[in-house]
């Protein structure tokens, strides 16, 4: 497996507001990853930096074997579609579709055509005056007909309904078939995308906190719920992320795969067990502070 | 249908490719409109303008003859798009560094590309006005007496003086506008205000020491003894110079 | 698709369930990885793991250039695969659920004729 983008201790700091703290990750050739985490997390900064349009404060970062700072034969190869792209003022999205062209040598002018005529975008209209879903399907496009090898979606669908998103995993997945490369889907909606991820990178307050095979992760945590007594039984001595209670009912989630007997005998003790989604996952893994928080604000 | 990876492998190039500054330029004019319609189109308006007070004071009193119009070579009318290209420079770095940098050029080839637009540009619009210095003679102030290209220090010293003149000029407001833009790219409102004050300071400081040491006699004489060409050589020294501060600034600028 | 489980492992549960019921003839071709990733909205590496799963273990080959076919025998290989398994995955569960239920052998097995006496 080729590496193609590597960071080791990048940090990036804003006056005394750290975004991203000492982190060391990598990213291998043809693959769809993952990059969740709530706002604020250091996503886009980690991306930012990735494309070369941030300047680190600390740390290496490695794209293509060199820093992408500056060096044309590395972001050649790089396509960062961002949430907020800005674009020229008066530009039309024909104007878009004409430039790109120069920018990306791998770009197929049909596919953006067909996505074009998939995504209905009215070419000619002004960009300032498109809804907040057509603009996210400018970037979509010139996403996917860059066909870089090293593709970073921001947040790619805001304000493009489900019709449209699902238009987008569709031709994401028949495009990467294709023509494999690598892609960064940074999203909220990860149990939409949850599928089509072949691993995942979760960052909280601008740490890496899980960089892991989607595969391990389907199935690795499971809620046990029932009777409170029959449920703390079972989870005793088990690594358990969160916790709820109704009366006499609870519930656990406890992180690692079951095994057979295990699940055998959850079914003696009466308890139900549900798997546990990767966007639970992600709330669980990355809710911690805010659950503290509210808990701080009842008790007060 | 069989796959076709798309290759990760490295390919190291540090060779300068002028396709990537080529592209730069190629994503400023992809709408031409700014740089080549509206500068015509203002100057157009003032040329209009001029023609028409001259037929309004002509028909007015019949009695005013073509030497009677030497007053008009007073009219500022000429340098009329100026400001609109302070403006141009501005918008040409503010509405495209985010959406080059999104696509993938380096800051470096952006202002490069960015300058060769402005070289295309003033050049364009030298020649422009230095022609129609020409016509505007040739034909006795379209055969009004009229005086609008043929006005200030244009007409004087001939074609290239004109386009001499007329290049420095535009070349200096358009970079002076690129060049603030970066510092505000760079730091923001307080850039502006520092850089503008600090400017502002310099200015004005220069014209307390030429007050009191009496020295503007001589700075006159001095002008006027290195004449239209050198004044103009001054005035593209500036924009080089804004040109040179914009690249320094830009190498470390960041998109919003 | 079913949350708890691996992805590669469910793809692979389904072609052995077209195999079985006789949908993917023993010779024939299976559709390729990326009909698969696409069908299912899934990542193709996933599609590919598990159908590599079934190459592995002899049911399913590769032919260069083609594609992949069933292999003769897949189904009763299959079929007494499953047979092992059956007892563990389903009759005990079942027999933990009548117990707590208080149904008895014999009346389960009433049940049961009566069900495949319905379906039929």
């Amino acid at each position: 497996m080729t590496t193609v983008a590597r960071t080791r201790g990048l940090t990036k700091r804003y006056g005394s507001f750290t975004a991203l703290d000492s982190v060391d990750v990598s990213f291998t050739e043809h693959r769809i990853y993952g990059l969740l985490g709530r706002n604020g997390a250091g996503k886009t900064t980690l991306m930012q930096l990735l494309t070369g349009q941030l300047f680190a404060s600390e740390g290496e970062i490695e794209v293509f074997g060199r820093t992408p700072v500056e060096h044309s034969d590395v972001l050649r190869r790089l396509c960062f579609i961002a949430e907020s792209q800005r674009y020229p003022e008066d530009f039309k999205p024909s104007h878009v579709f004409k430039i790109a062209p120069s920018f990306f040598e791998h770009w197929d002018a049909e596919f953006a055509e067909r996505l074009i005529a998939d995504f209905r975008l009215p070419l000619n209209r002004r960009i300032k005056k498109l809804s907040r879903g057509q603009l996210s399907a400018v970037g979509v496009i010139v996403g996917l007909a860059s066909r870089a090898p090293v593709t970073f979606f921001d947040e790619p669908y805001l304000g493009l309904d489900a019709v449209a998103r699902h238009l987008f995993y569709d031709r994401l997945l028949e495009d990467y078939a294709e023509h494999p490369r690598t892609i960064v889907l940074s999203t909220h909606l990860i149990d939409e995308v949850a599928n089509l991820l072949e691993h995942v990178v979760l960052i909280d307050e601008g740490r890496i906190i899980l960089d892991q095979d989607a595969e391990e992760l389907r199935g690795s945590a499971t809620t046990v719920a029932g009777p409170s007594a029959a449920v703390e039984q079972f989870v005793d001595g088990r690594e358990v992320m969160a916790r709820d209670r109704i009366g006499g009912l609870a519930s656990a989630t406890i992180d690692g795969r079951l095994t057979a007997p295990e699940r055998a005998e959850a079914a003696r003790l009466g308890l139900e067990l549900a798997p546990v989604s990767l966007q639970q996952l992600v709330v669980h893994l990355t809710g911690g502070a805010l659950a503290a928080e509210q808990q701080k604000e009842a008790a007060a | 249908m069989t796959a076709v990876p798309i290759s990760a492998a490295v390919v190291r190039e540090d060779r300068f490719r002028f396709s990537d500054v080529a592209r730069v330029v190629k994503l400023h004019f992809v709408n031409p409109s700014i740089y080549f319609g509206v500068p015509w189109l203002i100057l157009g308006g003032a040329w209009a303008l001029s023609v028409l007070i001259t037929l309004i004071i002509r028909g007015a009193s019949p009695a005013v003859t073509a030497e009677d119009m030497e007053g008009m070579r007073n009219s500022w009318a000429v340098i009329s798009p100026q400001w609109y290209l302070v403006v141009v420079g501005v918008q040409a770095v503010a509405f495209t560094f985010n959406f080059a940098l999104g696509l993938g050029s380096t800051r470096r080839d952006y202002w490069l590309g960015t300058s060769l637009v402005f070289l295309v540009v003033a050049a364009e619009m030298a020649t422009g006005i230095a022609l129609l210095v020409q016509l505007e003679q040739a034909t006795g102030g379209w055969w009004l007496g009229a005086h609008m290209f043929d006005a200030l220090w244009f007409g004087i010293d001939g074609f290239w003086v004109d386009w001499f003149s007329a290049f420095a000029l535009q070349l200096f407001v358009l970079f002076v506008g690129a060049a603030a833009t970066t510092i505000y790219l760079r730091w923001r409102m307080a850039g502006m205000l520092v850089s503008g004050a600090g400017l502002l300071l310099l200015v004005v400081g220069g014209i307390a020491i030429a007050t009191f040491t009496e020295t503007w006699p001589e700075i006159f004489a001095w002008l006027g003894e290195i004449g239209i060409v050198g004044v103009f050589t001054l005035v593209l020294g500036l924009a080089v110079v804004s040109a040179a501060l914009g690249y320094v600034v830009i190498r470390r600028a960041t998109p919003r | 698709m079913d949350e708890s489980r691996p992805i590669f492992l469910q793809i692979a549960e389904s072609i052995e369930n077209d195999i079985i019921s006789g949908e993917l003839a023993e010779g024939s071709q299976i559709p390729s990885i990326n009909e698969f990733a696409a069908f299912h909205r899934i990542n193709p590496a996933t599609a590919l793991k598990g159908v590599t799963r079934l190459v592995d273990d002899g049911t399913v080959e590769k032919r260069r250039g083609i594609g992949m076919f069933v292999t003769v025998g897949a189904r009763s290989r299959l079929v007494a695969r499953r047979r092992d398994g059956f007892a563990a995955e389903y009759v005990r569960p079942l027999l933990v659920e009548a117990d707590k239920l208080g149904i008895d052998i014999d009346e389960l097995a009433g049940m049961l004729r009566e069900e495949r006496t319905k379906a039929s």
